[in-house]
This record gives structure tokens, sequence and C-alpha cells, in this order.
């Protein structure tokens, strides 16, 4: 089980490694939507976060 | 022969000029069954990533569609077919110029962060609407007294077998089966003897139903475009056009096989509304499961093929869904990944893909599993995905260092972001409208 696991913790790594650069040319257009994609996503997140809080309270 | 012709041009036949017309037509017949034999050999990936899109879920929603407004919301549901086909286009085109899934396209363009949320999120919707569709077969198989032990026995069984062969082609026309199966709706559309001119009104003429433009409503029309756009679809179809080898050259053959799909979807879709409008108007129906036991006291053979469409369009959705996981994570990690790959060749893609396929169903069999949940749950996963999955879809599309000649043109540019929007700002509603059910009144 742990040569499982390091295994692929070793392919993790590799990946990270291979697309720790983005071959895309970051334009402004490209950026802008990126940008955009990550506000979205962290208010998605915010309202599913105040969701569980709600639930939790009962 | 004229000297210094080549054996391919002879092969396309003389000029035209000067040719009687018995000749003409026999070069012409030879040209065009020569291209259809193509296009037989490169469809597939196309009609099965729409018609899978039919999944369980998606037949809910059509049948609570057609008992809710009977067959006034024809028309949006015709117009949704574009819909799919200009998303679905983009991975053919980008699939086989870059011979690679869209995963891989992802990590590649937009660096490790971009491509392990993908992937991981990719992975989370896709074992929940696993777990759906596992749902829509034991509900379906359930009509029949097949305990849901037995139903998801059967699928593993069924999903097990048909990837072992080690080839592509053979999955791919076992699959394509399924799918054929998937029409069984059809005759239903008929023998429900609707009325003409609703049809007729319902599906050529844009207009509101009775009550007008209510909460309810736009709830309904947001499920529908939230059902038949998701995720697992750009990822399946790409990885399915490089899985089958699909060059630049066959662009245009995946284009038609993809409209094919697009138009059967669509068929679908209307005929399960028509059955549902014609037989179920005004009762309150919430599922797919729920429709075939209301229809089986008017007419059983109906009512069974309801129960017997559901178990194929959960199963072609499983299978689908589960392969899409599967052949992103072995193109990431470099596994083996394709169909034509046996199982000792590529052990981690076909573990991955029992892995998958177990773990749902098991889930499905746990008492008192809080199933219901699980289906809202999805809804709100895919909308954290399917944004991102479209957007790097357009600019992937866009960067003429990738795609060369099969860039995205002015027109399609303004098509596909249209659409695109539309779609991010719909499902997003929807997927907010799950979390707090309240915000609109739904």
């Amino acid at each position: 089980m742990n040569a499982i696991i390091q295994s692929l913790i070793t392919q993790v790594r590799e990946v990270n490694r291979k697309y720790a650069k983005p071959e895309i040319e970051m334009t402004r257009v490209v950026k802008f939507c990126l940008l955009s994609l990550r506000i979205y996503l962290l208010l998605l997140v915010a309202l599913m976060v105040v969701k569980f809080i709600m639930v939790a309270k009962g | 022969m004229q000297a210094g012709q080549t054996v391919m041009e002879r092969s396309k036949g003389p000029p035209d000029s000067g040719m009687n017309p018995l000749a003409r037509f026999f070069f012409g017949f030879r040209r065009s069954s020569k291209a259809m034999r193509i296009f037989l050999a490169i469809a597939g990936p196309g009609i099965i990533v729409m018609v899978a899109d039919n999944d369980a879920g998606g037949i809910t929603t059509y049948t609570a569609t057609g008992a809710q407004y009977g067959m006034h919301l024809l028309w949006f549901l015709i117009l949704l077919g574009p819909v799919a086909y200009y998303v679905q286009e983009m991975t053919v085109r980008l699939g086989a110029v870059t011979k690679r899934g869209h995963a891989e396209a992802i990590f590649s363009a937009f660096g490790r962060f971009w491509g392990w949320f993908s992937l991981l999120d990719l992975v989370m919707t896709d074992w929940l609407t696993m777990i759906t569709e596992y749902i829509g077969m034991t509900a379906a198989m359930s009509i029949f007294h097949f305990p849901p032990i037995l139903t998801v026995v059967l699928v593993w069984i069924v999903m097990g077998s048909m990837i072992v062969s080690g080839r592509y082609w053979t999955w791919e026309k076992i699959t394509l089966v399924f799918c054929v199966i998937n029409c069984i709706y059809v005759p239903a559309a008929f023998m429900v003897h609707p009325s003409v001119k609703d049809v007729l009104y319902g599906a050529f003429i844009p207009h509101l139903p009775p009550g007008g433009f209510t909460n309810v409503l736009f709830f309904m029309l947001m499920a529908n475009i939230g059902t038949t756009i998701a995720p697992w679809m750009l990822f399946f179809q790409q990885s399915s056009v490089v899985d089958k080898g699909l060059k630049e050259k066959d662009i245009k053959f995946g284009k038609v096989d993809t409209a094919m799909g697009a138009f059967l979807t669509v068929l679908v879709a209307v005929v399960l509304i028509i059955v549902c409008g014609a037989l179920l108007y005004g009762q309150p129906i919430n599922s797919a499961a729920q429709a075939a036991i209301a229809i089986m006291p008017t007419s059983r053979f109906i009512g069974t093929t309801f129960a017997i469409g559901l178990f194929d369009a959960g199963l072609l959705g499983a299978v689908c869904i589960s392969l899409a996981s599967s052949w992103a994570f072995g193109e990431v990690f470099g596994w083996a990944h394709s169909l034509n790959h046996k199982i000792k060749e590529a052990p981690w893609f076909y573990a991955y893909y029992f892995f998958d396929l177990l773990l749902a169903g098991t889930v499905v069999l746990i008492p008192r599993a809080p199933l219901v949940l699980i289906t809202l749950f999805v809804q709100v996963i895919a909308t954290t995905l399917l944004p991102a999955a479209l957007v790097f879809l357009i600019i992937l599309l866009n960067d003429k260092k990738t795609m060369g000649k099969y860039v995205n043109t002015r027109w399609e540019n303004i098509a596909n972001i249209t659409i695109v929007v539309t779609v991010i700002v719909t499902s997003t509603m929807y997927g907010v409208s799950t979390i707090f059910p309240k915000l609109f009144g739904s």
C-alpha cells in the first residue's frame, strides 16, 4: 500500500512538473477570462459555505 | 485514361464536361457511396455523446416538462439542438487537431492549477452523476420487480463486458446498439395520438405556456438547458475522437456525426414531451419512473417502453461518464488509456473505470443513502465545472497556434460565445437556486 501511495505521489509530482508552465499565450482576453473564472468560483464556493452554515445552524 | 494521369486522378472519374447523364450519375453515385462509407466508419462519438446526454436525469427533466407544460415548450427543446451541436462540434475539432483529450488540453494550455481543478471536479461530478444513473436504472427495473441489487450487478456485468474486448470499435458498436434502443420512445409518440395542431404549434411557434412567465417555468427552462450541456460531454467526445483516431481530414464527417447526434437527442426529448403532454398533462410528475407507473393503466406497452428507455438511458449515461473520467486520468498521468488496449496493457485505465463503476453502484445499495441529496448536489457541482470547461474550450478554439486553419471563424465565435455565456448564466442560476430554493421562488 505504501508503495502504491509513493508511486502516486511521484506521478503527481511528475504531472506538476510537466505542466508547470501554461502553453497558451496569455493575452489580455485570456487573462481577463481566467480572472473572471477565479472570481466566479470564489463566489460559488462562498455561497456553498453560507448554505452549509445555514443548514448546520438549523 | 489520359497520358500522365495518376491512378488517384483516374479513380475520381473523368471531368463532367462531355459526360453523358448515365455516366455522370454513375460517378456521382460512386463518390456519394464512398463518402457514405467513410462517414459510417467515422460516425460514433457524436451520436453516442448526444444520445447519452438523454441520461436518467435528462429523461426525468423532459418527463416533468411534458407533464407540467404539455406541448408548449417543444419549441424550446428544438432550439437546444443547435446549442448542443455548436458546443460539441468544438470538441471534435480540438480533439482531431491536437490529438489530446480535453483534460490534457487544459493542463497543457492553462497549467497545473486549472488542470487539477478541472480533473478533480470532473471526477467528483462524474461519480455523483453515475450515482444518479444507477438511481434511474434501479427505479426503472423495480417496475418489473427487479430488486436493486440484481439491477446493479447486471449493470456491472454489462458495462464490464463492453470494454474488455480491447477494441474501441467493438465498444462503439455495442454502445450504438444501446443508442438505437434509446429511440424506443419514438413509436409511443404516435401511439398516444397527440393533437397534431398542438404539436405543430408547440414545436414551431415560440410562446409562453398558459400562466405566463413564472418562477417555476424559469426553473424548468434552466433545468432543460442544464441537462442539454453537461461537463462530461465535452471531455467524453474529445477523448473519444482521439481514441478513435480521427484526423483533421475527418473533421467534416465528425461534424455530421455530431449534427446527427443533436438531431437524435432533440427527437427523443420531443417525443417524451409529446407522450407525457398527451397522457400526463397536469399531473405532478417528478421522475421518469413515476411517469412510467402512471402511464401503465392507460397503456401497458407505453409504460413498459418508458421503463426500458429509462434503464437504457441510465446505462448509456453510466458508460460514457465512467469512460470520460478514465480517459481524463489516463491522458493526464500518461497511462495507457485507450479502449484499443487490453486490460493488461492499460491496467490503471481499466482499474479506474471499474472502481468508478463499483463504487457508484454500491452507494445506491446502501440503506437510507441520501440519494435525493446526491441528485441535488450534482446540479450544484456541475455548476462549478461547466463554465470553466466551456471558457477553456472557447479560448483553445481561438488559439491559432494550436488550431491552425481550424481556428474559430468570426461567425463561429459569435454563435459559440453567445451560447457559452447563456449556458453559464442559466446553469449558474440553476445551481444557485438549488442551493437557495426560495431565491427564485421555485
